[in-house]
């Protein structure tokens, strides 16, 4: 296996903290916050993530395959997830420990419940607005309504956290190659 | 399944029995207890179970809002919240109230600022499974007070109007008749036990009050149970529904024709309403998930529990919802020593079979968790001390009488005694249980880090492989735990599971003076020389687990 080299590109408006493990080729958007104790492998192939999102500690993003998995703008990772979809599109949340594997592509306001295992066979796209929820993963179609205060909500949360995180954790500066 | 201690509470035998029920009958298990779910009576000094308790209501909470429901008003608002505390129809969480997005601005972009009422209508929205009332149609206009806007909605279905009209039609009949049987009855049902609180006498007057059309049941005199059948029903006249009984069919409450026409074209089972999602509603709903009204959530109530014979609290909680403590917690564990049994040859297979690469055949896997007949097997059995004294235990078998258990085919010795079991037969100490802070950093009191009670599997593996030590007696002294090994030969023919009850009786130093002998309840107290020494005996059953036999081939039973 050849051996992965590293290539940050990291936003200079992109709060990222020291403690955080890079792997591979990374691109981080602006106004991304990465907390501490993250982990991103792009270890087969590059990772893209976009802007405003939120990665919370102990997720994991990583990316087996060859192709680019580009992660959307203003997602949410909470604690301890693990995500490996090729790609990931906007406004989604990922709830705590859950688990989605790379079978699976996910578009815009997509919610994945708290622990619950995204795991299908064959290749899969989840449309907007799915709901995944229970210990059985079953599926609903949220109506959309909220959105909006949701998406405030978000917003407000990344701009607390790039100005609150700097303030007591150690950050990274991108570097090249 | 794993070997288990379960604790015996003599409530179910009856007034004379204080042995017992031998364990291996399916029945037995119900007076058969886990330790946490047990009682202590210190009057009666008895054990006490779920079962055997009376028990009070001493107050209903809403679990959402933590909000204290007096009991007049839970009977007016049918047992649910009466405040903004809604449970999702599709996944059962609590729905918040959330106000409606404002209008966009077209890009996606919030181009104003959101103000923090929000925005009428205001919707019940579920933060897990992004349901919202909106759905079904349910919106508000006011953020507070939705029980109440809902309560008109409620009250105007079909099956709450038909349910009203019965009460009103009932009601005059019921009061006659319950004043007249509650004055002849309350003497004849008073005769097991006085009802002290108005609650249970309440009950117990509402029990015997007597239904029109049904023969009033009297436990003293059966004779007269089918005499008197038609003596109210003269003067009730027909009762007329309000609505024909097919209608409600329609309306999708009922089986039948709606329902059939439904899963014919259903095309994904979500549609379908889940069992859990259905059977919390008052009367039968429609079968269609859309169909699913989100309900006020039930309350909880706090109960209080008393010892039957003596009237002594066992337990009380603390009038506050939010506080999960009790002003009175008598509960066993903090009276009987807790026990904890473990068969060593399993851990050590489990542990052993790790490190192998290649993992033995598929039927020794099966076997090193089971026993088989034709072996002797070594068992430990723990104790944990809760008293703040050293106490003394004595452990005995009681003998078994297995009776016509299996087919005749079996023969007669195997039938008699499947399995010997051998304990220690003198009496073994148990050390005080004392707080942490009180040893010093000894570490021969704590041994390793290990959190288990009292099973420690590197000193007994090691002991089992120097050869012959003693299995049966004392093997461990740590802490207020004492491990005492014993011994479980199978016979060849032996099948079902090892189950056997054992009697513990242990002895330890009481504070309170003696007082006379009352002879109530199970324990044999003893007064020895010193005046304080007391003596508690309980039966226990030991479960370790199934038989396998010794053949592979599925024996003919049945």
């Amino acid at each position: 296996m050849p051996p992965i080299r590293d290539k940050f590109t990291i936003h200079s408006r992109a709060v990222v903290c020291q403690d955080v493990e890079l792997k591979g080729d990374i691109t981080i958007g602006p106004g991304t916050v990465v907390h501490p104790k993250a982990t991103i492998f792009a270890i087969a192939g590059p990772i893209v993530i976009g802007s405003g999102c939120v990665i919370e500690e102990a997720a994991i993003i990583v990316n087996r395959r060859k192709e680019v998995m580009r992660v959307g703008d203003n997602n949410l990772f909470e604690i301890g997830c693990r995500v490996e979809c090729p790609s990931v599109g906007n406004f989604n949340t990922i709830s705590t420990r859950a688990r989605i594997h790379y079978t699976v592509r996910i578009s815009n306001y997509c919610v994945i419940g708290a622990a619950c295992l995204v795991v299908p066979t064959d290749d899969e796209t989840l449309d907007d607005y799915t709901s995944i929820f229970g210990p059985a993963a079953e599926r609903r179609t949220w109506s959309g309504r909220g959105r909006i205060q949701e998406a405030d909500l978000r917003l407000k949360h990344a701009e607390y956290l790039r100005e609150m995180l700097p303030k007591f954790n150690r950050l990274r500066r991108g570097d090249g190659a | 399944m794993a070997p288990a201690i379960h604790y015996y509470c003599p409530c179910q035998s009856g007034e004379s029995v204080q042995t017992p029920p031998p364990p291996h009958m399916a029945s037995s298990s119900a007076s058969f207890h886990p330790l946490h779910c047990l009682f202590f009576c210190e009057e009666c000094d008895a054990v006490r179970c779920n079962r055997c308790v009376s028990i009070e209501v001493s107050g209903y909470y809403c679990p959402n809002c933590l909000f204290e429901v007096p009991s007049a008003s839970v009977r007016a608002e049918k047992n649910r919240c009466a405040r903004n505390c809604f449970s999702c129809p599709i996944c059962r969480s609590t729905l918040q109230v959330v106000a409606s997005d404002p209008p966009d601005g077209g890009d996606g972009r919030p181009s104003v600022s959101l103000s923090n009422v929000g925005e009428p209508p205001f919707f019940l929205y579920c933060n897990h499974c992004r349901w919202d009332s909106a759905e079904v149609g349910i919106t508000f206009e006011k953020p507070t007070g939705l029980a109440a806007q809902l309560q008109k909605f409620e009250d105007s279905a079909p099956e709450s109007l038909e349910f009203e009209r019965l009460k009103e039609h009932f009601e005059p009949f019921l009061r006659t008749s319950s004043l007249s049987s509650s004055l002849s009855h309350v003497p004849s049902t008073s005769s097991h036990h006085l009802p002290t609180s108005s609650a249970t006498a309440a009950a117990s007057a509402a029990l015997a009050r007597d239904v029109p059309g049904v023969g009033k049941y009297n436990p003293l005199a059966r004779s007269r149970v089918g005499r008197d059948r038609t003596a109210n029903k003269d003067e009730m006249p027909e009762y007329k529904s309000r609505m024909e009984i097919g209608v409600l069919g329609q309306l999708g409450s009922e089986g039948d024709g709606s329902d059939v026409e439904a899963l014919r074209r259903m095309e994904l089972a979500e549609e379908i309403a889940s069992l859990e999602q259905r059977w919390g509603n008052s009367w039968t709903t429609s079968l269609r998930t859309s169909d699913l009204r989100p309900l006020r959530i039930p309350l909880h109530s706090k109960v209080s529990k008393r010892c039957p014979t003596c009237r002594h609290i066992l337990i009380k909680p603390e009038q506050k919802a939010q506080s999960v403590r009790y002003k009175i917690k008598l509960v066993a564990a903090n009276y009987l020593p807790a026990m904890t049994v473990a068969l060593p040859h399993t851990q050590g297979a489990d542990a052993a079979r790790r490190p192998q690469a290649k993992a033995p055949s598929a039927s020794d896997d099966r076997n090193a968790g089971a026993m088989m007949a034709g072996k002797s097997y070594p068992f430990h059995l723990a104790l944990t001390n809760p008293l703040y004294d050293p106490i003394q235990v004595r452990l005995s078998v009681q003998r078994m009488h297995v009776t016509a258990v299996t087919d005749s085919t079996a023969p007669e010795k195997a039938r008699r005694t499947p399995f010997a079991i051998s304990l220690p037969t003198s009496s073994f100490p148990v050390a005080a249980f004392a707080e942490a802070w009180e040893y010093d950093d000894d570490d021969d009191m704590f041994g390793l880090e290990d959190d288990e009670l009292g099973l420690e599997m590197g000193r007994t593996r090691d002991k089992d492989g120097k050869g012959k030590v003693k299995t049966v007696g004392v093997l461990e002294k740590r802490a207020n735990v004492t491990v005492v090994g014993g011994e479980v030969v199978i016979g060849k023919e032996a099948r079902g599971y090892v189950k056997f009850n054992m009697l513990v009786s242990y002895t330890y130093r009481s504070d309170d003076p003696l007082p006379s002998e009352d002879g109530a309840g199970t324990p044999s107290r003893t007064v020895a020389k010193t005046p304080e020494v007391k003596t508690f005996t309980f039966y226990t059953v030991v479960d370790l687990g199934p038989i396998l036999p010794r053949e592979e081939k599925v024996d003919p039973d049945i």
